[in-house]
């Protein structure tokens, strides 16, 4: 029986599952660079079709990341409020700003389109892809190689006086951070009701009774973000760190071959994605 | 009578994801009502896990886990009548106040409860009177502004205020400076011999275990491997070395004296029996291989 506490299950984001697969191995650049133009060139592509090939690829990179796919089906379970909402709403609003194709059904301002429901559920399969490539990327990527990677890729802005560096840093925090707070939240939900407190069993439409019960949470919760925080500073002043100066890198990273021909497969595909016309 | 019994109880934690972690293996515990009892072992040998059980926040995945009558595998139990049974103080529990006012929070779970407010002002009283803080002059203070010692007393008071019949503590006097944590100890002990409170606590430090356990379990990988008054569990030598128990000092300064030669009693843990046996070394003049 699964606790009804246990957040850190679905949470997916800012874990790193050390699985040593050949994803796991590439270079962290052009890991974050591929990764980063595909996301792009999904949330462009409006087909049927390049959604399909697009979701098959998220599919095959958990196969070859040999993490199990249902863990990152898990990181999703949170987001399907958030797609069925927003499928609703583009369903009822969205025909006549995409007033293409074959009428279904009008009534007043409702109009459902061929070419309305094609958003729909294109945007649908378009969330859960990009949630399962982003998934892919940092569950295979540790956190220090993220944050290198960020931070090389960013650093032609260096040029134009763009603050990379703390920008990286702040990126990898939050990321860093996620899992952690999760803990903090688990443990706090516990020991509050411990103390008799109760959770999402009011009725959905009293929210702000429901938001109060938050509170005993919220709270505690800002309290040790805070805490967090100074410590993190403490951490970091105690080890001299200076905002803005030129750092060194204990670990260089070097492209071999294999990083090349991923980024070579990537680019096609992305390419492919973004400019092929699919026939649906 | 026992108040909580545990048998063969087993839990997985993230089950089915690539974190999955076995913190229970199989766990039998037998608590009776009024006892005084510690649960020792290293970090990771699955204390947490098992108190977690004691109050519901964690259902048994196989095994049996029966509090106070409750039976946790089934499916339809009150849990909120559970948990106001079994007071459960987790660790750093200053974490969870929220209030801005001493009284506020204390009498957070007493509202919960529904309670009306002259019963509320009544236990919060009772649970400050219990921790050792003044309620006429504690009660609207600011909760930021505490010690670290005051702030776990008042999260102490704020389960106390439930009125449970088992209290369930978590290493309670960890980060404590020494006179807090001997004044805490001795509200613990008093809550369990004089209102008869059935109180479970982690430790790691053996002299408190000492001085409040009536019974201990020790804990290895999972399981419970050990249990005893702590008499047995600290003088049997061989199992304390090989689950790498820790002493109370006094037993250790005994055992130190029995090496060279003394005829002490090595089981006189307490702190006044301890120095019985060594004034009488001192009388007696007597001696081994030292003379």
């Amino acid at each position: 029986m699964a606790s009804e506490f246990e957040l850190s299950r679905n949470i997916t984001i800012g874990q790193y599952v050390p699985t040593d697969s050949f994803i796991h191995r590439l270079d962290p650049r052009i890991k974050l660079l591929v990764f980063t133009i595909l996301v792009l060139a999904i949330a462009l592509n409006t087909s049927y079709l390049g959604n399909a090939l697009g979701l098959l690829l998220a599919i095959y990179l958990f196969w070859a990341s040999k993490i199990p796919i249902s863990y990152g089906l898990s990181g999703i379970k949170p987001a399907i409020p958030f797609i069925i909402i927003l499928a609703v709403l583009q369903l009822i609003f969205q025909g006549n700003v995409f007033s293409g194709g074959t009428v279904f059904f009008e009534y007043g301002f409702i109009l459902i389109t061929s070419e309305s429901i094609r958003l729909v559920i294109v945007s649908a399969v378009r969330f859960v892809e990009i949630i399962l490539l982003s998934s892919v990327l940092t569950l295979s990527t540790s956190t220090t190689d993220l944050t290198h990677a960020i931070q090389s890729l960013l650093s032609p802005l260096k040029k134009i006086k763009f603050p990379v560096h703390e920008i990286s840093l702040i990126i990898t925090i939050a990321i860093r951070f996620v899992p952690t707070f999760a803990i903090e939240m688990e443990k706090m939900m516990k020991a509050q009701a411990s103390r008799g407190a109760d959770f999402g069993s009011g009725e959905w439409w009293r929210i702000i009774q429901r938001t109060k019960d938050m509170l005993p949470i919220i709270i505690p919760l800002f309290n040790i973000a805070l805490s967090r925080a100074e410590d993190l500073i403490l951490a970091m002043e105690s080890r001299c760190y200076t905002p803005g100066n030129d750092r060194s890198s204990y670990s260089v990273y070097q492209s071999i071959g294999r990083d090349y021909i991923v980024l070579v497969i990537g680019l096609l595909i992305s390419a492919l994605l973004l400019f092929y016309h699919f026939p649906f | 009578m026992p108040i909580i019994e545990i048998e063969n109880l087993s839990h997985t934690y993230m089950k089915g994801t690539p974190m999955e972690h076995k913190a229970l293996k199989g766990t039998s515990m037998v608590v009776n009502e009024g006892e005084c009892i510690a649960i020792i072992g290293h970090t990771g040998s699955g204390k947490s896990t098992l108190i977690q059980h004691f109050n519901g926040l964690i259902r048994p995945d196989s095994g049996k886990a029966i509090i106070d009558g409750v039976d946790l595998s089934k499916k339809r139990i009150d849990i909120k009548a559970l948990r106001r049974k079994v007071g459960l103080v987790f660790q750093n529990p200053e974490d969870q106040i929220f209030e801005k006012l001493i009284g506020d929070d204390i009498a957070y779970g007493p509202f919960k409860l529904g309670l009306p407010l002259k019963e509320v002002r009544e236990r919060v009283k009772w649970a400050m009177d219990m921790v050792g803080l003044d309620f006429e002059e504690m009660k609207d203070r600011q909760t930021f502004a505490l010690s670290g010692g005051q702030k776990r007393k008042v999260a102490l008071a704020g389960i106390l205020a439930l009125k449970p019949k088992i209290l369930v503590l978590d290493e309670p006097t960890a980060g404590l400076d020494p006179r807090s944590r001997n004044e805490l100890l001795d509200k613990i002990k008093s809550l369990n011999k004089l209102e008869n409170l059935t109180v479970i606590f982690v430790s790691h430090n053996m002299e408190e275990v000492a001085y409040l356990a009536d019974r201990i379990y020790v804990m290895a990988n999972g399981t419970d491997v050990l249990t005893g008054t702590p008499e047995d569990i600290f003088t049997d030598k061989e199992n304390l070395q090989r689950y790498e128990i820790g002493t109370p000092e006094t037993v250790q300064a005994l055992y130190r004296l029995k090496d060279l030669g003394y005829h002490v009693n090595t089981s006189a843990f307490t702190i006044s029996e301890a120095t019985g046996e060594i004034i009488k070394v001192l009388a007696n003049g007597e001696g081994g291989n030292r003379g």
